[in-house]
């Protein structure tokens, strides 16, 4: 049983892709977030405001996409992404 | 050497035209600086040198003072004759005409700069003393030089050269230096020292020119031939070179041998052990060192020295001189200092000589004393009883008397001269007129002068002022001088005359007799000095005389001489000054003693009588202390009893002696050998009087005395000392210390007779009145005694005898008193008798009770009364007291006492075994027994054993004393029977027939009162154990009874609970707690109080909690459930009244729903520190009023918030109000804010207990809102959601502040994804535990699984070491604990 999570790839007017993430991120799931990591060339927007819950196991699925990623996240896991430091790597919102 | 090899063929070879006049100033120089190959110089030919130059050259050979010059720009070298011979040495001839750099190399880098300075600035140098190592005798050579370099110049006027004009002041600097390390050796201020202070001197002093001395060894020869090292300097002591003892025969390191036979010897220093020699004030070490013996005069040397040299100066004359005189003064120093050992030591050895002399004379003069006294007492009684034997035989007597007396002065004599000298003549001087008392010792010479044909004028006027004299010594000059002047006096007169010259008195005693001649007159006061073939009146005289007074006159500040004529007479002259500042002043006595009669004049007239011829004396001779005596009557038979005497002497010849003569005259007669058997048997039966010599072994006679005299009942017993010491200081210090009379040996047996008797008639006048005391005492019924001040008893009677047994034998009792009971088996007895003994000597007057221990062991208790007052005789203070044996009183007043004891102690006592125990006690404090044992024969096999030494089991007794026990159960109940120091009863006991054993002490007697009593205590106690009995089983049943029913198995989480029944009598009440766990996470609490106390209360609260809890059960309301319960009360007994506090909390919510009946309020602490009372819903108590309905209050326990509920007993105290309880409480939840629910539960029940324990009991619950999350899953990541979710609703519970919540969350989350991930990769599926609690100020989490994490790897597990680092981040403090069972992850966070 992995912990429900959904992923909706879009495309801006500009021509970046976006993920929209809702649910929680654990070790349960984080493959399919590298999935839909790898299969989104390019920049890439990753919409992780409807998150509740993001554990070093995500945290590791992002940091190989660092240099490509946007980050929008709420406020709820600001701790977590500045801590580990995925911050000063990203561009987020 | 090139030089050399020059001069040695130089002679041959001078080149004629060489030969220039410019060196014709000095023809040996000159020679040489003719044959210099000039050309081969910068300077030229001779021929073409500048005038300037060979100005130079010419003044340079032609002056005596020693000059060298350098010129031309390779400074080329010259010099004259007085240089060569001075400075160059072995570098003459070869230095002319050389670079002078080349000729001074050694020393250039010194001169150099002088020589630039002179070249450059055209001015003069200028030193003195400068010194300079140099090369010239075939080693380098420590030199001082005073010199000047001044320029010279050219035709042109120019620097073209130096002049050097040297003296050399080697000699002068060396010779100072050495001059200095002489003069300061022989400045040694203090006179005479110790052999090794003179060496260490001398050291110090050597050790100040380390220029000729580097370093330095001393060493003297020692008896067996070897040398010891005696002083260093410049060296370490350690080093091998510095031996510490050099053996005789083959010396190491040194050649001792040599010196020995002194001569010195030079020592090269190489190889071992001279390797790290000190270089002492040079650069270098000695290469060589010089042995010098230390010359004894007319003896071996005392040792050598050993001087390390100075490489830089040659061993010549002056240095070896140098080196022997400081030897010399070495061995002078060793010399005297010797010298003057040797002096003490014979001064001492004199000193010592003198002493042991002078001992010797003291002591063979005692010793002389005895065996004269036993020679002249019976001499002295064989006179009379041959008063009438035939002439010859008395002839021969008188002849024996007469010899021992003169042995007697003489042995007098001599004892006066030891004293003397060892400045132990004790004077006492007082102020007499010298005259009247000159006169009277002239007087007791009148017959004798008489009898002799001589006139004897004797004028002696008064004088005007007193003078001081020691009367003893005064009658022996005078004597002396009179009986020296009779026995050289044969026709003419002998005048005494006193009178007054220049502050002084003056005493003459001049005779007309033979003279002495001038040749004899300086030795006339000689000890020991008699004139040959003078003609006198006896040949005897041992010529001690005359010395003895000069001494004694000398002790008086007095001088005498003597004038003298042969053939014409004699005369001495005494001078004596007035007053007595000349004398010792603690030996001047203020007034004039009494005028005894001259005792030392007695042998003197006797033996100037026996010089004169018989018939002229016309008396007997002798008989002088002739006694009266009644014709057969003996002494003793004149005094009314049998007079009993006690000899003491330690000689058995004199023992005997006085017994026979004792016995002789009527005594009862008993002798011992010393003092010590003299003072037993004085103690143990007081004679009429002690006859003791002076000097015994154990205890001599002085400190007898002072025994007897210290103690009460020998204080009046009347002794006679005999002493050899003869003077009146010794007869002072005798009757000092109190004996009644002082006899001196020799003494004759009459007047030791006459003393004995009038010695025992005082005493028995005297001591009438002591025996007349003495009977009065005895006669009384009461003990009587007598105490000094310190507390030692001094005097007893006989009542005191026979009550505690012991007698006046071994008077006086010291405290601690013999009969005090033993501090060590008794100390309660014992520390009474010492109080009471404080206040004997501590107060005026007093009257105390108190245990003692009779002679033979047993107790007594004696009342005693006493009283302080003065001793008449000495003004001390004196304690003099009664006493009678009250024991039987006492023990019948503490057998009341203890009857109301035992009860006492029955009634308290808790149970049954402590009332047994307690009364046994009770028994052996009252009887004062050994033991108290009691056996209770029940119902199992073995019977039960209690007894006062407690641990003791039945099988520990002895057979037959089991046997015993036994047998008295067929003995009828409660009738004591005594025994042989023992005592039993029979009893009834709840559990079977009670035997009691009382082992007593062996003296005690059980009598017939003491069986009354113990059968009236048995009776007693046999009832006091039955009611003991019955509480115990009461007490049992209602603890039974309430462990049974009390709170539930499982407490739900979150929940504490406490019971705690009341401390004294340990009692169960009828308090309790419940918890009923509801549907949908509901439960119901209930805390209630029964009324009263023990089984009853139990069973009724048992009921009511049961009924409460089927209705909770029920899903009744907490007022509906009360009010059911009002019902069912209403129809137990007992349970009317009943408090109670109902209520159904949520525990997801926090919200409570609670009714009270009539109980105390539950108290809910909030996280802020604020407190609430559950106040509401307030009621009757149960059964007060049934049917009538009940409020209910609501309340919600927020996060984090404690409730306690609990019965009055936690906070219910005597004159307080509840509230300070209830406060107090508050404040205990307050404390325990960080603590977990459980631990707080103990915390507030030991904070708020009284001292000594609740006196009711405590029924105590407490909640902690919400309680705490605890989860186990399978190690599965799917399980990650679910627990979450479960984790994410508690911590809504806690209300935590934003944020935390979701920290707490994801660091949960790390910790359980490791625990899945790592813990568990091998056995997935494996169970992971979790626990999540919160107090009010923190939050700890716990997650537990059963494996091993793996350590950290980043580099290949990136995000793991992330994971750790989060929680590190979002956590206050996380802790991994790795055991085999697993790893447990702990954290906390603070909730601000």
């Amino acid at each position: 049983m992995t912990t429900p999570l959904t992923l909706t790839a879009s495309r801006r007017p500009d021509g970046t892709t976006v993920l929209t993430a809702v649910g929680e991120i654990d070790m349960s799931n984080t493959r399919s977030l590298a999935a839909a990591l790898d299969d989104a060339p390019g920049r890439l927007v990753l919409d992780l405001t409807e998150v509740e819950y993001l554990d070093s196991a995500g945290l590791s699925v992002l940091f190989p996409h660092a240099d490509r990623l946007e980050l929008i996240a709420g406020p709820l896991l600001a701790p977590v992404l500045s801590i580990s430091g995925l911050t000063d790597l990203t561009t987020h919102h | 050497m090139s030089a050399v090899t020059r001069s040695e063929d130089g002679e041959l070879t001078i080149p004629s035209a060489a030969m220039d006049e410019v060196f014709t100033a000095d023809r040996n120089i000159g020679r040489e600086l003719a044959r210099v190959d000039w050309s081969a110089t910068p300077l030229g030919e001779p021929q073409d040198w500048p005038q300037s130059l060979r100005t130079a050259v010419s003044i340079l050979l032609s002056s005596k003072f020693a000059m060298w010059m350098a010129w031309g720009p390779e400074l080329t070298f010259f010099c004259n004759e007085a240089y060569r011979r001075d400075t160059l040495g072995q570098k003459y001839p070869w230095a002319l005409g050389r670079p002078s750099a080349q000729v001074w190399s050694e020393i250039w880098d010194d001169i150099a700069p002088r020589i630039d300075t002179v070249l450059n600035s055209g001015e003069a140098t200028w030193d003195e003393g400068l010194l300079l190592f140099l090369e010239r005798s075939g080693y380098t050579e420590e030199s001082y030089h005073t010199f000047s370099y001044s320029p010279l110049r050219d035709d042109g006027g120019a620097v073209v050269g130096m002049l050097c004009v040297v003296s050399e002041d080697t000699k002068r600097v060396i010779g100072d230096r050495r001059m200095a390390t002489l003069r300061d050796l022989g400045s040694d201020p203090s006179v005479i020292r110790t052999e090794q202070e003179i060496l260490d001197f001398a050291g110090e002093q050597l050790s100040r020119n380390p220029y000729d001395l580097p370093f330095t060894l001393t060493y003297l020869f020692q008896d067996d031939g070897s040398a010891r090292r005696a002083s260093v300097t410049g060296l370490g002591a350690a080093h091998p070179a510095a031996a510490h003892i050099l053996p005789a025969d083959p010396a190491p390191c040194w050649p001792a041998d040599t010196p020995a036979r002194g001569e010195s010897v030079l020592v090269p220093l190489d190889g071992e052990p001279f390797t790290g020699l000190p270089t002492g004030a040079w650069e270098k070490a000695p290469t060589q060192a010089l042995v010098v013996p230390l010359l004894q005069q007319g003896g071996a040397p005392y040792g050598f020295l050993v001087a390390g040299l100075n490489r830089f100066r040659a061993l010549d004359e002056d240095y070896r001189g140098f080196l022997e005189l400081v030897a010399g003064h070495m061995a002078a120093g060793v010399a005297s200092a010797r010298s003057y050992q040797a002096q003490q030591r014979r001064a001492e050895e004199l000193a010592e000589l003198d002493r042991a002399k002078t001992t010797f004379f003291s002591n063979i003069s005692h010793e002389f004393r005895t065996p004269l006294t036993l020679i002249m007492g019976p001499v002295q009684e064989l006179r009379e009883q041959l008063a009438d034997a035939e002439p010859r035989v008395r002839e021969e007597l008188e002849a024996v008397h007469r010899n021992g007396l003169r042995l007697g002065k003489l042995v007098n004599t001599l004892l006066d001269f030891s004293r003397i000298e060892a400045g132990r003549m004790q004077a006492s001087y007082e102020p007499v007129d010298l005259a009247s008392v000159t006169g009277a010792l002239a007087s007791v010479f009148r017959s004798a002068v008489e009898n002799a044909g001589l006139d004897f004028p004797v004028e002696c006027e008064p004088l005007p002022e007193p003078v001081y004299i020691d009367r003893g010594m005064w009658e022996k000059v005078v004597l002396n001088l009179l009986s020296n002047a009779l026995k050289f006096t044969f026709d003419g007169s002998i005048r005494v005359s006193v009178g007054v010259q220049d502050d002084g008195a003056v005493v003459r005693i001049t005779d007309t007799g033979i003279g002495v001649a001038a040749e004899e007159m300086p030795r006339l006061f000689e000890r020991f000095h008699r004139i040959e073939n003078a003609r006198s009146r006896s040949n005897e005289g041992s010529g001690i005389g005359l010395a003895l007074v000069k001494e004694l006159v000398g002790l008086h500040g007095g001088v005498i001489t003597a004038d003298s004529a042969e053939g014409e007479g004699t005369s001495f002259t005494i001078r004596l000054p007035f007053g007595s500042a000349h004398l010792p002043a603690d030996a001047v006595r203020a007034e004039a003693g009494d005028d005894t009669s001259p005792d030392a004049a007695a042998p003197f007239v006797q033996e100037a009588l026996r010089w004169l011829p018989s018939e002229r004396t016309g008396v007997a001779v002798g008989e002088p202390h002739r006694v009266p005596q009644a014709v057969g009557e003996a002494p003793a038979a004149r005094l009314s009893a049998q007079a009993r005497v006690l000899i003491a002497d330690d000689n058995a010849d004199m023992r005997e002696y006085l017994s026979r003569l004792l016995r002789g005259a009527g005594y009862q007669v008993h002798a011992v050998d010393d003092g010590q058997q003299a003072l037993e048997a004085i103690r143990a039966d007081a004679p009429d009087l002690v006859v003791s010599d002076v000097m015994m072994p154990r205890l001599n006679g002085l400190s007898l005395v002072r025994a007897l005299r210290t103690d009460s009942r020998t204080a009046s017993v009347p002794v006679v000392l005999l002493s050899a010491r003869a003077g009146q200081e010794a007869s002072i210090e005798g009757l000092q210390a109190g004996a009644d009379d002082y006899l001196v040996k020799p003494f004759a047996a009459a007047e030791l007779l006459a003393r004995v008797e009038a010695n025992v008639k005082l005493a028995r006048l005297r001591n009438h009145h002591a025996r007349w005391r003495t009977a009065l005492i005895d006669s009384l019924q009461e003990a009587f005694f007598v105490c000094d001040e310190d507390g030692a008893v001094i005097e007893i009677n006989t009542s005191f005898t026979g009550i505690l047994g012991y007698g006046p034998e071994d008077l006086p009792y010291q405290p601690v008193h013999p009969w005090w009971p033993d501090a060590a088996t008794d100390p309660e007895a014992h520390r009474l008798v010492a109080e009471a003994f404080a206040t004997l000597t501590g107060q005026e007057r007093g009257s105390y009770t108190i245990p003692v221990a009779h002679r033979d062991g047993h107790r007594l208790w004696v009342t005693a009364t006493f009283n302080q007052v003065q001793d008449p005789d000495t003004g001390r203070t004196v304690i003099v007291g009664t006493f009678r044996d009250v024991s039987a009183e006492h023990y019948a007043i503490q057998r009341e006492t203890a009857l109301a004891a035992l009860s006492t102690r029955l009634s308290q006592a808790p149970s049954l075994t402590e009332a047994l125990d307690g009364s046994l006690e009770e028994l052996k404090k009252l009887w004062r027994a050994e033991q108290v044992t009691a056996v209770v024969f029940g119902p199992r096999d073995e019977p039960a054993l209690t007894c006062t030494d407690t641990g003791l089991v039945w099988q520990d007794l002895p057979a037959e004393r089991r046997r015993m026990l036994t047998g008295l159960r067929d003995q009828p109940a409660l009738t004591a029977v005594p025994g042989q120091g023992e005592a039993t009863v029979v009893l009834e006991h709840p559990q079977g027939t009670l035997a009691l054993w009382i082992a007593l002490g062996e003296q005690r007697p059980f009598t017939g009162e003491d069986q009354l009593l113990l059968s009236l205590l048995a009776g007693h106690l046999a009832q006091g154990l039955a009611r003991a009995h019955q509480i115990d089983q009461q007490r049992e049943t209602a603890i039974a009874l309430q462990r049974a029913i009390l709170g539930p198995s499982r407490l739900p989480d979150g929940f504490a609970v406490r019971y705690e029944p009341a401390t004294r009598p340990l009692e169960v009440g009828g308090d309790w707690y419940d918890t009923v766990a509801l549907p949908d996470g509901r439960i119901g609490i209930v805390v209630g109080d029964c009324v009263g106390r023990g089984l009853e209360a139990a069973s009724v609260m048992g009921q009511l909690r049961s009924a409460c809890r089927a209705l909770l059960l029920q899903d009744a309301g907490p007022a509906q459930a009360l009010m059911a319960l009002d019902q069912f009360a209403a129809g137990v007994d007992g349970a009317m009244c009943t408090t109670v506090f109902c209520g159904v909390l949520d525990t997801r919510t926090g919200q409570l729903i609670y009714s009270s009946a009539g109980h105390p309020p539950g108290i809910v602490v909030r996280p802020d520190g604020t407190t609430k009372l559950l106040e509401d819903g307030r009621s009757l108590p149960l059964a007060v009023r049934p049917g009538r309905p009940r409020p209910e209050g609501s309340s919600t326990i927020s996060a984090r918030s404690t409730l306690l509920l609990y019965t009055d007993g936690l906070v219910e105290r005597r004159r307080r109000p509840l509230s300070a309880g209830i406060d107090r409480a508050g404040e205990a939840l307050q404390d325990g804010r960080d603590t977990a629910v459980d631990d707080l539960a103990s915390a507030v029940m030991s904070s708020l207990a009284p001292d000594g324990g609740y006196d009711d009991d405590v029924a105590l619950l407490l909640y902690r809102h919400p309680a705490p999350l605890e989860m186990s899953f399978p190690a599965e990541s799917g399980q990650l959601a679910p627990v979450r979710k479960a984790l994410r609703g508690w911590l809504d519970q806690c209300d935590l502040p934003p944020g935390t919540a979701q920290n707490v969350l994801v660091a949960a989350g790390e910790a359980c994804a490791n625990a899945i991930e790592h813990g568990h990769r091998d056995a997935p599926g494996d169970t992971v535990y979790f626990r999540a609690e919160a107090s009010v100020d923190n939050l700890r989490l716990t997650i537990a699984d059963s494996g091993r994490w793996k350590v950290p790897q980043p580099e290949r597990n990136a995000h793991r070491g992330r994971g750790m680092g989060l929680m590190r981040a979002l956590m206050q403090q996380v802790t991994v604990t790795q055991g085999p069972a697993g790893t447990t992850v702990d954290m906390h966070t603070r909730i601000a």
